[in-house]
């Protein structure tokens, strides 16, 4: 079966800019995942493009990935994921790397 | 980025692909092309529904050493076991067709400045060769990566860094092998038919993959070192690949080249003359051959750290 994508959008309650105009990280290992974070002007929206060899985890893959927005309120953002049987729990935990070595790397 | 002076103590076993491109180069100096936001992944994966990555698994970009334009070839293990298909391919042979200008553009500019800052091509294998999913585009793949390092003899050095987890087999252990120069980790592996297909194909009485001790014997970085079929020993970090690449490259290249291991007629003879004496020997095992070329304790040879075995090692003559 072919790959599938996914598309998410949502609403951070008080948006955060991303800390940097683009940024990537990991690596698609079995059961890890490569995320690529880009701003952009979406009139305060954060837009998630998923792509994944697993089927039937729409919903999932929604809850985890509004966690995320919840905890950090980003914003005006583009988030690319290119999925390899990830768990949620690695889903989250990568988000979490890829935006704390962004903010260093903005730091620094 | 990931600090480049961390990077430097970091174990190349352990490292990602753009961690070794970033830090076998002058610190700051490496710029990725072709990177994750060109979005150049695989056309061929998504229809048969294997995940895809960026940069269809290798950087590729260029950097420096010393006053040297370094040309880098990064391949990552973790993506489908660093296998080669035809965007992955491409981006190599992009590598060195990038080296060939400037080449191009420094011999026109006299010899002095060529030699100064003559261009190298380091290709950094992590790789089980052909991406079966592509398999004729990753053949296709391997036949033009060979032909740039045919392309490239006589001018600039193309060189070899193993030292990673999936090791260096396949068809792209044909490629090393044609390389100018190859360094090695202990913990690096290099071969053709790699352990778990010898073990499918001829059975388990004629290798055993699960035994890893027979694994590294035979493949490993210190059997390769030995045999002559790597040049440079070094420890497992990146800073340790760097310093011998940068030391290699101070080299002129006449000196460079002479590492090859084939391809001429002398050395085709040396290899006939090893096939003779295998068939003399009958190792059972590559402790055999090592006691053979005079290490007295072969046993012993795989628990040594890599300082005391080069300290000690007898290589073939």
């Amino acid at each position: 079966m072919a790959l599938q994508e996914l598309h998410y959008t949502f609403r951070a309650t008080e948006p955060q800019p991303f800390p940097l105009g683009w940024s990537h990280s990991g690596v698609v290992g079995s059961g890890d995942m490569e995320v690529m974070f880009e701003r952009c002007m979406l009139d305060g929206e954060i837009r998630f493009k998923v792509v994944t060899p697993v089927r039937g985890f729409e919903r999932v893959w929604e809850q985890v990935l509004g966690r995320f927005v919840n905890e950090t309120n980003l914003a005006d953002v583009s988030v690319e994921i290119n999925d390899n049987n990830a768990t949620p729990v690695v889903v989250l935990m990568r988000l979490r790397q890829a935006l704390k070595e962004a903010r260093k790397e903005a730091e620094g | 980025m990931t600090d480049w002076q961390a990077l430097q103590q970091k174990s190349f076993y352990e490292a990602t692909a753009r961690e070794r491109a970033n830090g076998i180069v002058d610190a700051a100096s490496f710029t990725e092309l072709a990177g994750p936001r060109d979005r150049m992944s695989s056309p061929h994966l998504p229809a048969l529904g294997e995940a895809i990555e960026f940069d269809d698994g290798v950087v590729t970009g260029v950097g420096r050493v010393g006053k040297h334009p370094v040309f880098v070839i990064s391949q990552e293990g973790r993506f489908i076991g660093g296998a080669v298909g035809e965007v992955h391919g491409a981006k190599m042979v992009g590598i060195f067709q990038l080296a060939q200008q400037a080449y191009a553009q420094l011999a026109a500019k006299g010899a002095d400045s060529l030699a100064e800052r003559l261009p190298a091509v380091v290709i950094s294998f992590e790789t089980g060769g052909v991406r079966l999913h592509e398999a004729n585009a990753g053949l296709l793949a391997h036949a033009e990566v060979m032909d740039q390092i045919q392309n490239a003899r006589g001018k600039f050095p193309v060189i070899a860094l193993i030292g990673s987890k999936i090791g260096c087999f396949g068809g792209m252990g044909f490629v090393a092998a044609a390389t100018d120069l190859i360094i090695m980790s202990e913990l690096g592996r290099l071969g053709l038919t790699g352990p778990e297909v010898i073990e499918q194909e001829m059975g388990r009485e004629e290798f055993n993959a699960s035994d890893k001790a027979l694994v590294y014997r035979t493949t490993g970085g210190k059997h390769k070192y030995i045999m002559r079929d790597c040049n440079q020993l070094v420890e497992d970090s990146i800073g340790a690949f760097r310093t011998a690449l940068a030391s290699a490259l101070q080299q002129p290249y006449a000196e460079i080249a002479r590492c090859r291991r084939i391809g001429s007629e002398a050395l085709v003879d040396e290899q006939l003359a090893l096939a003779e004496l295998s068939c003399e020997i009958q190792p059972q095992d590559a402790r055999d051959v090592w006691a053979y070329f005079g290490n007295a304790d072969a046993a012993a040879i795989p628990e040594q750290t890599t300082a005391d075995f080069l300290r000690t090692v007898r290589r073939r003559p």
